[in-house]
């Protein structure tokens, strides 16, 4: 792995700790749930209404319970993921609500569209998990969606995934899903499988449902990501520096929480910062002030000793042309260079977050492993140098017939999955743009994909556990 | 430069104490109350509303000109009997219960006002109880309704089944907002109609009128 990338000095991030302690010391943080105002209340902090006002001190041992990395279990356990340190953990999109089909059409996500991104994340080389939410699937009752979520990822996939974050009741259904695969709450207690997306309502609000979530998460020892999405301009300072130091209090804010509930529950640092579009109002995701608010979370995660999450290949396009693929790589390339762990929405969004696309998760697929590729950075051993071979090829040969060359070339020279290399003759055949390209390329992969076996034993109990919920819930 | 001119703008900058010490100065010598706001802050403030348009002028500085806007019209109103001053018409919005994302309303309540309607904004977190209750208590013409959430948007029918019930619906229109939303969605539930941003907002709701 190459360094990680520095953007901030030592006195800068210690700056942006202390606007950050201030903001909670002085100003506090709005939480709408009753329960977490309680567990603030018996460890002595000033709660009035329902804002809550940290002291540094509390903040400071509790974010120290944090675990610096975790293991994340997957049904299959040669993709059980290593969560800090030097990992990068790529996830695809999450939440978005619509599909953007090839021509730019847009339509409502389904869970057949959910199905075929299951399978197109297991499928890839690149990307480390199915995720999430990856899109709404409008055709399932919303009671249900998570279960039916949870069930496709499972199914569909022995990677790992991520439980809904959606309040307390449905947080517990992902818990009681996970232990019937893994052997029960206390082996994934000991052993995480899940990690959710719990998000502050910026400014300096968490809302019942994401707290109800995190304390369920951190209740069974399940990994959460706490993520603050600061739009810099409208929902918190137009200044970066403003903007930080309010994610990173209510970061803490939520770290805070999970810790006091739990002492040594699995938390990632989150950001999901972005801009406002000062002309509509819209957020802007895919620029280089998101690549910057990336690049210093990393480092404030660091300054707190825990993994952190943020960018992706984020842009505000609404189709997989030119503008998304070089909003999409800077924002994933300064994601890997920052060092970021877990970095979520890393296959197929569109249109800031709105919208996922098939051609977009292929461009994306590729745009993962050309990144990937760059942070393996270059060897140095002695036969890396290769002096004998330079040697024996001698001013004005060529390496193509060296067996070194045959050998190397492989594993340093990555082959593209997508990208176009042909001489113009050969490409002007079919004169296909990256867009066509992607779109027939999902396709192939969704036609051969090889669905994991998944014991019958396992997939009744949770099948069974689904369908009693699901009688329930629509009741 | 007219008085009114010098109004307008202010108006256009922003700059809401010049328009309010103007508006003084206007309404003591005479000018009458009507003529300040038709003839000087409307029209600065339409002006505003087509910088905005074309790319001339920035969210941020729309709302000053709004704040701006408002100043002038606050010392104006009292003034005016009763049914005289100018309204579009009444905009009931609120953000959907269970959802606290609210900026967003904010922006189209502002842009609304500013282009004549009179807003009762009912904040975050409204039950469709809620909703239907203040569109009869402030007779309104409109009622729109914001979504952040895909979990909470599925509360829209309910303001709308809630108007039929109450025998309202043919009286009140049903406009809706938010990232997750769409025009098929709003056809699907029986809203009225569906903008995605502030500026579209005061379009739909001219035509609803």
């Amino acid at each position: 792995m190459i360094p990680k990338y520095n953007i901030l000095s030592t006195e800068q991030v210690q700056k942006v700790h202390e606007h950050s302690m201030k903001i909670l010391e002085e100003i506090g943080v709005e939480m709408s749930c009753e329960s977490a105002l309680e567990i603030f209340k018996t460890h002595g902090l000033k709660v009035e209404g329902h804002r809550v006002y940290f002291q540094r001190e509390f903040v400071e041992a509790q974010v120290k319970k944090a675990p610096a990395e975790f293991t994340l279990h997957a049904r299959s356990p040669e993709h059980n993921l290593l969560c800090g340190g030097d990992s990068i953990i790529l996830v695809p999109g999450y939440g978005a609500p619509f599909i953007h089909n090839v021509d730019g059409k847009r339509r409502n996500a389904a869970m057949a569209d959910f199905n075929n991104f299951v399978k197109l994340a297991g499928a890839s080389k690149n990307l480390h998990m199915t995720g999430g939410t990856i899109v709404e699937p409008g055709d399932v009752p919303h009671a249900t969606r998570h279960l039916e979520m949870a069930y496709s990822a499972i199914k569909n996939s022995g990677k790992c995934f991520m439980g809904s974050a959606s309040g307390r009741e449905r947080a517990q259904d992902c818990i009681g899903i996970a232990s019937i695969i893994f052997g029960g709450k206390e082996v994934i207690k000991a052993k995480p499988a899940l990690i959710s997306l719990i998000n502050s309502v910026t400014p300096l609000k968490y809302d019942d449902r994401m707290l109800g979530a995190l304390m369920a998460y951190a209740e069974a020892g399940q990994a959460v990501v706490i993520a603050s999405m600061v739009m810099a301009g409208s929902t918190g300072p137009a200044t970066m520096a403003g903007a930080l130091a309010l994610q990173n209090a209510e970061v803490l804010a939520g770290i805070t929480l999970a810790q006091t509930i739990n002492p040594g529950t699995p938390v990632v640092y989150g950001t999901t910062s972005v801009i406002t579009d000062m002309q509509s109002g819209n957020l802007s995701i895919g620029n280089p002030e998101c690549a910057l608010f990336v690049t210093a979370s990393a480092q404030l995660a660091r300054y707190y000793g825990v993994p952190c999450r943020g960018g992706g290949t984020l842009t505000d396009s609404k189709i997989a042309d030119a503008q998304a693929g070089y909003e999409s790589m800077m924002v994933l390339m300064a994601a890997g260079l920052a060092g970021m762990n877990f970095v979520l929405h890393s296959a197929g969004i569109l249109q800031y977050f709105l919208a996922m696309s098939y051609e977009k998760f292929i461009v994306d697929d590729e745009i993962a492993g050309m990144v990937l590729r760059y942070l393996r950075g270059i060897e140095f051993t002695e036969d890396d140098f290769a002096f004998d071979v330079i040697a024996k090829v001698g001013p004005g040969g060529h390496f193509l017939t060296q067996k070194h060359t045959r050998k190397n070339h492989i594993k340093e020279l990555r082959l593209p999955q997508l990208s176009d290399r042909q001489s113009y003759d050969s490409w002007a055949k079919e004169h296909f743009d990256i867009n066509k390209r992607a779109h027939q390329k999902w396709q192939e992969v969704l036609a051969s994909y090889e669905t994991p076996t998944l014991d019958s034993s396992v997939d009744k109990a949770v099948r069974e556990y689904i369908d009693n919920r699901t009688a329930v819930l629509l009741s | 430069m007219s008085i009114l001119d010098e109004i307008a703008q202010g108006v256009i900058e922003g700059e809401a104490t010049k328009v309010a010490d103007l508006t003084k100065k206007a309404l003591d010598t005479g000018v009458p109350p009507l003529d300040i706001i038709n003839n000087g802050l409307v029209l600065g403030m339409g002006k505003v509303g087509e910088m905005f348009k074309t790319g001339e002028m920035f969210l941020p500085e729309v709302i000053f000109s709004g704040d701006a806007l408002y100043a002038g019209v606050g010392l104006v109103k009292p003034l005016l009997t009763d049914g005289s001053m100018p309204s579009k018409g009444t905009a009931v919005i609120g953000t959907i219960k269970g959802d606290l994302h609210d900026i967003g309303k904010n922006l189209v309540g502002m842009m609304l006002e500013s282009s004549g309607f009179t807003v009762v904004n009912l904040g975050a977190d409204v039950s469709p109880e809620s909703f239907v209750q203040a569109a009869k208590d402030n007779n309104a013409d409109i009622i729109g309704c914001s979504a952040m959430l895909t979990t909470t948007m599925i509360l829209m029918p309910d303001v709308i089944k809630l108007l039929e019930s109450e025998g309202l619906r043919n009286k009140v229109k049903v406009m809706i907002g938010g990232a997750p939303l769409s025009p098929e969605y709003a056809a699907k539930i029986g809203a009225d109609s569906y903008a995605p941003d502030s500026t579209t907002a005061v379009e739909v709701a001219n035509e609803l009128v």
